[in-house]
């Protein structure tokens, strides 16, 4: 009796066809764009989407286009710090979806976009009993699909702001083989840093190549007199850096109206790059404009 | 997966004309032995139906002939998606099709939807029908099952 690679194709069906014609379509899309980076912690609130879209903004006062993929599908956030509504029409033709334009001319694809209210959670089916069987298969494939969907046409870096946890980066390597890097962001408190030591050591096995470290929220700007005072107990993160030999890529201070967009619809890095906090991200900026 | 046809020792084929699947239902897929014209079904639960699914890919023959639409899998899946979303797929010159019967056909299984739409639209024209409707949908089902 023959065996199953006895049997030439599969009957019909050409799935390994079908996936190579998935790559392909990737490939056209992602050849477009020169630089894709990676924002991620293993740690939850610390910071990341409101870093991601103040790095954008930065990159685009700099000359450079930029979009942003909200790669946390279940708590997407970017479409509100870019000041992406939901009463905006999605646009679909046969080339794929338009992404979203938000603040600064920043291109962006999210999940939000795709729900029909502000308070729509992401749910899979109408059937949750189903759920736990196929959850994770269907969010690789969403992602997949919001990548290689999306019509971002030419840009110059694609900034992936990651959900928190390290376990989406198997799928952005697996999608994005040319990843420039991941950037690993982290407060200073010794539970985060714990945690994202955690994201590095596995970046680091599985061969993702890291930009660097940010320190985020350390220390507390006053936006009055711009005078430091501190945050977060905790260890110093730049010994971490050392210690898992990966680059520093500086510190931000924190600002409370850095998660804000100001009433002009812009992003803080746009109206207070002259701030101390401004100045951080800037730095950290040029830090990764070098490393890649 | 493959399906060998043991007596003849013959690769089976996937047989896609005729299936109209339940919309998020279990589903059978017909296979059938060129040499000795032999069919069998794979029956699939609901739960390995959605699996499947969620892969990305399609069954069938029809699957190299039509153009997945954009965010195929997501806008089949996604329980409260935008309108845009719900109703982006089928697109056929020859054919309207109304916003109900976009929505059902989205709700039928990704890697089958291709081979219910080519069933549908075959259905439509030996009888002359340039819109497709919920109605011809039930009456698909009805005639051709699976």
């Amino acid at each position: 009796m023959k065996t199953y690679d006895d049997l030439a194709g599969d009957g019909g069906s050409n799935i390994v066809g079908q996936v190579q014609a998935l790559g392909e379509k990737l490939r056209s899309r992602l050849d477009r764009i020169k630089h894709k980076i990676a924002l991620m912690s293993g740690k939850g609130g610390v910071g990341k989407s409101s870093l991601t879209a103040n790095v954008a903004a930065c990159l685009v006062d700099r000359g450079h286009t930029v979009g942003i993929l909200d790669a946390d599908l279940n708590g997407p956030s970017i479409c509100h710090l870019l000041g992406l509504t939901h009463t905006q029409k999605l646009v679909i033709d046969e080339n794929g979806v338009q992404p979203g334009t938000g603040a600064h001319g920043i291109k962006l694809m999210s999940m939000d976009m795709l729900l029909s209210s502000p308070d729509s959670p992401i749910m899979w089916t109408d059937e949750p009993e189903a759920n736990a069987t196929w959850v994770s298969t269907m969010e690789s494939t969403a992602l997949r699909e919001l990548i290689a969907d999306t019509q971002w046409g030419d840009l110059d870096f694609l900034l992936i702001d990651m959900p928190p946890g390290s376990d989406r980066i198997d799928n952005i390597r697996g999608l994005i083989p040319e990843l420039a890097g991941v950037v690993e962001i982290t407060i200073p408190s010794p539970l985060s840093q714990h945690i994202v030591t955690k994201s590095i050591t596995k970046n680091n096995k599985m061969k993702v190549p890291i930009i660097g470290l940010v320190e985020n929220m350390a220390g507390y700007t006053c936006p009055h007199c711009d005078k430091e005072g501190p945050l977060f107990e905790g260890e110093d993160v730049h010994e971490l850096a050392m210690k898992k030999n990966i680059p520093y890529l500086g510190k931000i201070p924190f600002d409370p109206r850095i998660g804000q967009r100001t009433d002009s619809g812009s992003l803080y890095y746009m109206e207070h790059k002259g701030s101390v906090t401004g100045k951080a991200i800037g730095s950290v900026v040029d830090q990764i404009l070098k490393a890649i | 997966m493959k399906f060998l046809c043991i007596p003849c020792d013959e690769q089976m084929e996937t047989q896609t004309g005729g299936i109209m699947p339940e919309e998020k239902k279990n589903l059978a897929m017909k296979f059938k032995c060129k040499k000795c014209g032999h069919s069998i079904a794979m029956l699939t639960n609901k739960f390995e139906t959605e699996f499947v699914s969620k892969l990305g890919v399609q069954m069938g023959d029809s699957a190299a002939e039509t153009k997945a639409a954009p965010m195929g899998v997501v806008a089949g899946a996604l329980a409260e998606g935008k309108e845009e979303l719900k109703k982006s797929a089928p697109k056929d010159d020859d054919f309207e099709w109304t916003d109900e019967a976009k929505e059902r056909i989205q709700r039928v299984p990704f890697f089958v939807r291709n081979m219910a739409k080519k069933t549908v639209l075959s259905f439509a024209r030996e009888r002359g029908i340039t819109v497709i409707d919920g109605k011809l949908m039930d009456e698909v089902r009805e005639k051709v099952g699976m």
